[in-house]
């Protein structure tokens, strides 16, 4: 389970190159996804840690094959469900994409199949696909006092086992109790208070936060 | 018969264990705190049953030396059965550990502690679905009012059959399991820990990999977390099954204050200097209570007998050593100890390891280092033992060097004897300024050049209680008895020998060949080197050899103001005592115990000599 930030960044990449195989640079994917150039560097270098980008010359990067199929996946199922909402049920064709934007993140890989078939490989012409916006990938330390967020993924998740057996996987829902201003921070999960120093909290990457 | 207590930290597993055997097993309330196994008997129906309380932990697959050391426990199936103890008011993560152990199928029974606390938060407690589910003996108690304990040896007993509770997991989980089943002679459990990397048969795991990365690719986790997942769900389940809610009763919020910059942070400085100003003040004013005593009643009686010089001086010895003792030992040590179990057993001590995280984190430590480095203004010894919950080589090491420069309390008797006494409290406060200043470079320097990776905490704030007067005192108790059982022998010994070398003249030999050095030095007289030398074995005998020597306890008529401060500041600094040095070499090491032997050593000669220079 990725976060739908890491979705939406790969699936950029690959629009932005094409076919997924030359790289593409740090400016471009942040104009694809209409988001700043600070965040979007923050975000690639999660994606490379995990191996789903590598990087080519410069600042460019390129999909890695496990990066490939991510993004491939995204991308069709993004085109499957603009499909469905404008041909089957007649939605405007903007509103359709903006739609798509949001559902190709949770839907299942077997609905869309059988979506598909259902409307017998129909897919729209590539142009009229808008791409979508990049949202802002939070990690635990981006949240304030008091903000319940989902953990959405732990980079380097063989490094702190401790956090899984105290149940902070992805996934789970947690509460920020306490946020010192030198980053330190207290989560409540499953009614326990966990404090976590910054190095690791920042390792947290969480959705839904402000 | 053997049974075995399971569960997480703070669940009051050892006190459960003390009611059961009467044994003084320490109780604390902090993670961490039982690293080794312990064991006591007790008798159930003129039967001898051997229980052994298990250090609490979070899961059996994490690699912390505590979980290690109780996954290999119930690996040898060394029991007969095992009584997992829950804390109820935290049930939902106490159930995940639960259900660990329950997939080793050795008998159970289950034991809800806490029961009073739950009810005082408005929960409602049935423990039907536990039982059916896990098919167990389910028992609620309240420990801390001995509610129901006498009811667990029984069932633990009667409980034959293990647990038939099965966590259901992902189906391709699930998979895994059948099909690493059918290829090997291999259980569920092992089969899930196969697929987590853990095992002894190297096809195994390897077959186990190749399916973990298969399934890894498809849903984009590792099967670790996709288990935990699983477990941490089924545990949700089965929680929401027994707990019932009535009204959620306002609680006070303590953690509201405590865990704030302002007022925490005051509040944390507040009672470490508190501590201190207590242990300073009371101490010094029992200490002169015992003293005197002694004085009127042991060493004057004594010395009236009028007995042949040898064994004058050897019975002299004798009480001059029991006197130091008794008169350390309980003022200061016995204080100390009462503040700090105060301290770990009301659970203050997790909040002060979050405040001081980042500050910690500046010295090359995570925020648990604060536990070692305040137990060890009472006693190096426990201090050092206690840095084993720091998890990298490179936390324990820097942690070891700079829990031998912090001033114990034995320390705190030559500053407080010697500098607070002579020269003035201001005076014996700077002592301890200077200390912390190098206490801090030693920190800043060594996580700079110390190798290895560094790891943050990630630690549970365990919930805030009143301390119980009698656990505390019990516990002052059983560290002041290891306290005396280590040092009074050292400090009989060193005292006989001091007390012959000086009536054979020796003593005064070894004072004129060093002389010369001390003086140019560190401006001191000869026979400061010799109790320099006797403050390795114990440090307050530096202050007690050095009255001895002087010929005087009024150590202002013969030395001046700056030679105290300068022998105090060097003494302080000045190797780690004996006891100190053991625990060393057990828990860090030959070649760090030597290496923080000899920075200690020359840090003190050091800082001494430049005193002498800069004041003189």
């Amino acid at each position: 389970m990725l976060p739908s930030t890491f979705e939406d960044y790969l699936e950029a990449v690959l629009t932005v190159t094409g076919n997924g195989r030359q790289p593409a640079t740090m400016q471009d994917i942040a104009a694809a996804l209409g988001t700043g150039r600070a965040t979007a560097e923050t975000t690639i270098a999660s994606l490379v840690e995990e191996g789903y980008l590598e990087r080519a010359t410069g600042d460019a990067v390129r999909l890695t094959e496990k990066g490939r199929s991510v993004a491939a996946g995204v991308a069709r199922k993004h085109r499957v469900l603009q499909c469905f909402l404008t041909e089957m049920l007649g939605v405007d064709a903007d509103a359709a994409s903006k739609e798509a934007c949001t559902l190709e993140h949770g839907i299942s890989d077997e609905t869309i199949e059988r979506l598909s078939s259902y409307m017998e490989g129909a897919e729209p012409p590539q142009e009229r696909i808008r791409r979508c916006r990049g949202r802002e990938a939070c990690t635990l330390l981006d949240c304030k006092e008091g903000d319940t967020v989902r953990v959405a993924m732990i980079r380097g998740p063989r490094r702190n086992r401790r956090l899984l057996d105290l149940g902070i996987f992805p996934g789970e829902v947690v509460q920020i109790r306490r946020k010192l201003p030198n980053q330190s921070v207290v989560v409540r999960v499953k009614g326990c208070d966990i404090a976590i120093s910054p190095e690791i909290a920042t390792s947290i990457i969480v959705e839904s936060c402000p | 018969m053997r049974l075995a207590l399971v569960g997480n930290p703070s669940v009051g597993k050892s006190l459960i264990f003390n009611q059961l055997t009467g044994l003084g097993v320490e109780v604390s309330n902090y993670p961490g705190t039982t690293v080794e196994l312990q064991r006591g008997n007790t008798c159930f129906q003129r039967e001898m049953v051997e229980l052994v309380d298990l250090p609490g932990i979070y899961s059996l697959e994490g690699n912390s030396d505590e979980e290690t050391l109780v996954r290999g426990f119930l690996d040898r199936q060394d029991t007969d059965a095992v009584i997992a103890v829950v804390n109820v008011t935290r049930l939902e993560r106490n159930l995940y550990l639960l259900l660990q152990v329950a997939e080793y199928g050795l008998p159970m029974v289950v034991v809800l502690n806490m029961a009073d606390e739950a009810l005082k938060q408005g929960l409602e407690i049935d423990p039907g679905p536990i039982r059916d589910l896990l098919g167990v003996e389910v028992i609620l108690t309240a420990a801390s009012q001995g509610k129901n304990i006498d009811r667990i040896i029984p069932a633990a007993l009667a409980a034959t059959r293990p647990s038939k509770g099965e966590i259901p997991y992902d189906h391709h989980v699930e998979a895994a399991v059948r099909s690493l089943g059918k290829m090997f002679p291999a259980d569920r459990k092992e089969s899930i820990r196969a697929l987590q990397g853990f095992g002894d048969n190297p096809e195994m795991l390897e077959a186990a990999r190749t399916i973990a990365d298969e399934i890894e690719s498809r849903h984009r986790m590792t099967v670790a977390q996709i288990i935990a997942a699983n477990r941490h769900n089924f545990a949700r389940r089965i929680a929401d099954l027994t707990l019932k809610e009535e009204a959620m009763l306002p609680r006070t919020d303590l953690d509201s204050i405590l865990t704030r910059v302002f007022p925490g942070i005051p509040i944390l400085l507040g009672i470490l200097v508190g501590m201190l100003l207590v242990v300073f003040i009371v101490g010094s004013f029992l200490e002169e209570v015992i003293v005197g005593l002694f004085n009127v009643f042991a060493i004057q009686p004594f010395l009236a007998l009028g007995l042949p010089p040898l064994a004058e001086a050897l019975g002299t010895s004798v009480l001059l050593a029991l006197q130091a003792g008794f008169g350390i030992a309980f003022p200061y040590v016995f204080l100390f100890y009462i503040i700090i179990s105060v301290l770990e057993d009301s659970g203050y001590m997790t909040r002060a390891a979050f405040l001081a995280d980042s500050a910690m984190h500046r010295v090359g430590m995570h925020g648990g280092a604060v536990i070692p480095l305040t137990l060890a203004f009472g006693c190096n010894v426990p201090a050092i033992m206690s840095i084993r919950l720091l998890h990298s080589r490179r936390e324990r090491i820097i942690a070891s060097f700079l829990v031998t420069m912090v001033p114990c309390s034995a320390r705190t008797v030559i500053i407080a004897g010697i500098v607070a006494g002579f020269v003035g409290i201001g005076a014996a406060f700077s002592v301890y300024a200077i200390v912390f200043v190098l206490i801090l470079i030693t920190g800043l320097v060594l996580s700079r050049v110390a190798p290895g990776e560094r790891f943050g905490m990630i630690m549970e704030m365990v919930p805030l209680r009143r301390p119980d007067p009698r656990l505390v005192m019990k516990k002052a108790w059983s560290r002041l008895s290891e306290f005396l059982f280590i040092a009074m022998p050292l400090l009989l010994a060193g005292s006989v020998v001091l007390g012959l070398l000086g009536f054979f003249g020796i003593m005064a030999i070894f004072e004129q060949m060093v002389e010369p050095y001390t003086m140019a030095l560190l401006g001191l007289p000869g026979y400061s080197a010799t109790a320099l030398i006797f403050g390795i074995l114990r440090k307050e005998m530096a202050f007690e050899t050095l009255a001895i020597l002087a010929g005087t306890a009024d150590l202002g008529m013969v030395l001046s103001s700056l030679q105290l401060y300068i022998f105090a500041v060097v003494t302080v600094l000045f190797v780690p005592c004996l006891a100190t040095i053991t625990v060393l070499l057990r828990e860090v090491g030959s070649r760090i115990t030597l290496a923080i032997t000899l920075y200690t050593v020359a840090l003190g000669l050091l800082i001494g000599a430049l005193m002498y220079r800069i004041m003189a």
